[in-house]
């Protein structure tokens, strides 16, 4: 993974967007922050008219946003230019469309090189070659001197990355890359973004195609012009996404230092916990014996649950482990507990996970007697 | 309007003459699974002021045939042959790649059911982009000459918007705009109204309209049986073959 303490290739900050339609105003977007660090493998999922294209239209400047700022590679792009922004975006995006966009009367070739001479990168006499060993690296070599028409929709997306590629960006961005092609195109399409992000690139793409997200490093959703807290989304599946927007708006964020305990065995719990970043230790503290660990948990699991399902007080200790800081999201009893009315599937998978801790804790217990 | 193309007020709206002649056209295309015949002897003739629609269903060999007129696509057997104006006749998949490209810039504009065009180009850059770029037909093509064509279609008011800002009808209208940037005789659309609601499509038929009155032959593919009415001329395809052909009518939109 990425080094933590470099600074973000992508920056959203409170960004919203609000469309003037002759219906009245609508809201694509409301108040969005969002950090992408250089390397990752971005999906943005959501359902239709959620604002996941319009999101990737701000971090292209393909739109603007109403209010709020887009950081991208160190530049406020709503603080420069169009002409400014349209060099910057040649020189940092490569952009991939559903529909390709490749110019019907030119060949894959010299849609290739439209870039290069559109940003004047790379000397003219260099651009040829370099679209052909993009076009090669896409598996094109046999097809540069056709026209779109005469190739398949997979060939014509893959001239379209090679397209994207063509004046050496950091960043990607697609959008629906895989929705207008065959299963085998989007496996062959998805298999040039994997090799991007080997080579280095931040690749953003919004999706409906699980066999993207689950190729991907990172997930966001987005449902109803906000996005969704990526811990909750990984902790709580089963919930649906207007659900997990509520349970976001809910969220308290905790921080706590390394090694330092968050719940005391047998104290009275009122929060359901979530682990955004880091590890706890669930340990049980037997009175002059040495300590039992019950389990570490990281990243998207949860503690706390037993607690508040069954009523009582904490039956162990959880404390976030020595060499590292723990972040955490919480939500409280009363939330949590609509939380579970509202989805049975969350509530049946929670108390599934609710047994099976209670017996492992019973016999953890009864060793640490025995000992 | 009749400033912007040099050629139409010396091209007749209606000279009849004969333009394109498809020939025995067969195509084949070799796949996996053995060799698969998209096209099975296409004979048709069609005339310089025509609005011709093939209509058929997916998989007919609609976009096949299309590719074959513009040469896009190599053939298997048969002819293509296109008529000059000027009695000069070529038969043009026996032409050079290079030229085959000349002769295409020069006489094809090309429209697509995606619209095909660059997000990140405000829509006069779009229609100055592929002229601007290819050496082999390059001609004087200023900007003023792409807001023409952008007020053709009533864009002008938008010339410096990107394509986001636009609804898909306008989208289309940027891209017959920019199909036309050479002032090619002939205009090929592949499905153009497929993904615009009905309202829509009656204003890109209406363009259309517009340039078969200026004498420009139009070439549309649809699967649409409903949109038939609104071609002179009928090529129903199915299964790589010519199942009926309207035949060509001397009586045309003026006369109607």
């Amino acid at each position: 993974m990425n080094d933590a303490s470099s600074a973000p290739i992508i920056q959203l900050r409170q960004v919203v967007k609000r469309f003037k339609t002759a219906a009245g105003e609508y809201i694509g977007l409301r108040g969005v922050d969002v950090d992408i660090m250089a390397g990752q493998f971005v999906a943005i999922v959501g359902k239709s008219g959620s604002g996941k294209s319009t999101m990737l239209n701000m971090i292209t400047g393909i739109d603007h946003p109403t209010s709020g700022e887009v950081l991208v590679n160190g530049v406020n792009i709503y603080k420069i230019t169009e002409n400014e922004r349209s060099l910057w975006r040649g020189q940092n995006l490569g952009i991939v469309f559903q529909f390709f966009q490749l110019l019907p009367m030119l060949t894959l070739l010299e849609n290739t090189m439209l870039p290069m001479d559109y940003c004047n990168a790379f000397s003219p006499l260099e651009r040829p070659e370099r679209a052909m060993e993009l076009l090669k690296m896409v598996g094109l070599q046999e097809q540069a001197h056709k026209l779109p028409a005469a190739v398949s929709s997979g060939q014509q997306q893959a001239a379209a990355i090679a397209r994207a590629l063509a004046t050496d960006p950091p960043i990607i961005v697609a959008d629906e890359p895989t929705g207008n092609l065959d299963s085998r195109s989007s496996e062959e399409i998805i298999e040039l973004f994997n090799q991007l992000v080997v080579q280095g690139k931040t690749i953003i793409l919004v999706t409906h195609d699980p066999s993207i997200t689950k190729r991907t490093t990172r997930t966001l959703i987005i449902s109803d012009g906000k996005i969704i807290d990526e811990t909750v989304a990984k902790a709580l599946p089963l919930l649906n996404h207007t659900q997990m927007l509520k349970v976001t708006q809910l969220l308290e964020y905790k921080q706590m230092p390394a090694g330092a305990t968050i719940i005391h065995k047998g104290e009275h719990i009122d929060y359901f916990f979530m682990i955004a970043r880091g590890e706890v230790e669930v340990v049980l503290q037997p009175p002059k014996r040495s300590e039992l660990t019950l389990a570490h948990l990281g990243e998207g699991e949860f503690f706390g649950e037993v607690e508040l399902v069954h009523g009582g007080d904490s039956i162990a200790s959880v404390r976030a482990t020595p060499d590292s800081p723990v972040q955490l999201v919480a939500l409280h009893r009363k939330d949590f507990t609509e939380m579970l009315v509202g989805s049975p599937l969350t509530e049946e998978s929670i108390s599934r996970i609710v047994q099976a801790r209670l017996a492992e804790n019973r016999a953890a217990d009864r060793r640490g007697r025995w000992w | 309007m009749d400033k912007l193309f040099s050629s139409s007020s010396s091209r007749p709206a209606n000279n009849h003459r004969l333009l394109i002649q498809l020939s025995q056209v067969v195509k084949v295309y070799k796949t996996a699974a053995g060799d698969f015949p998209a096209l099975r002897g296409i004979t048709a003739d069609i005339y310089a002021g025509e609005f011709v629609g093939v209509i058929g269903k997916s998989g007919a060999g609609k976009t096949t045939l299309l590719n074959m007129i513009t040469g896009a696509d190599m053939i298997s057997s048969g002819e293509v042959i296109f008529n000059a104006p000027d009695g000069k006749n070529t038969s043009i998949h026996n032409l050079s790649e290079n030229s085959l490209a000349v002769w295409r810039g020069c006489n094809v504009g090309i429209i697509h059911q995606s619209f095909q065009l660059l997000p990140m180009l405000s829509l006069v850059e779009n229609i100055m982009l592929p002229v601007d770029f290819s050496g082999n037909y390059k001609r004087r093509f200023s900007k003023e000459r792409a807001i023409e064509l952008l007020k053709l279609v009533e864009l002008e008011d938008h010339a410096y918007k990107l394509p986001a800002y636009i609804s898909g009808g306008q989208k289309q209208r940027v891209a017959i705009a920019r199909s036309l940037a050479n002032d090619p005789p002939i205009i090929v659309a592949d499905e153009p109204t497929g993904s615009l609601d009905t309202l829509t499509a009656e204003t890109i038929f209406e363009i259309f309209e517009k340039l078969i009155e200026q004498g420009r032959t139009i070439i549309m593919v649809t699967h649409d049986n409903n949109l038939s009415p609104r071609f002179t001329r009928r090529l129903h395809i199915a299964d790589g073959i010519i199942t009926a052909d309207s035949g060509f009518h001397l009586v045309s939109i003026q006369e109607q």
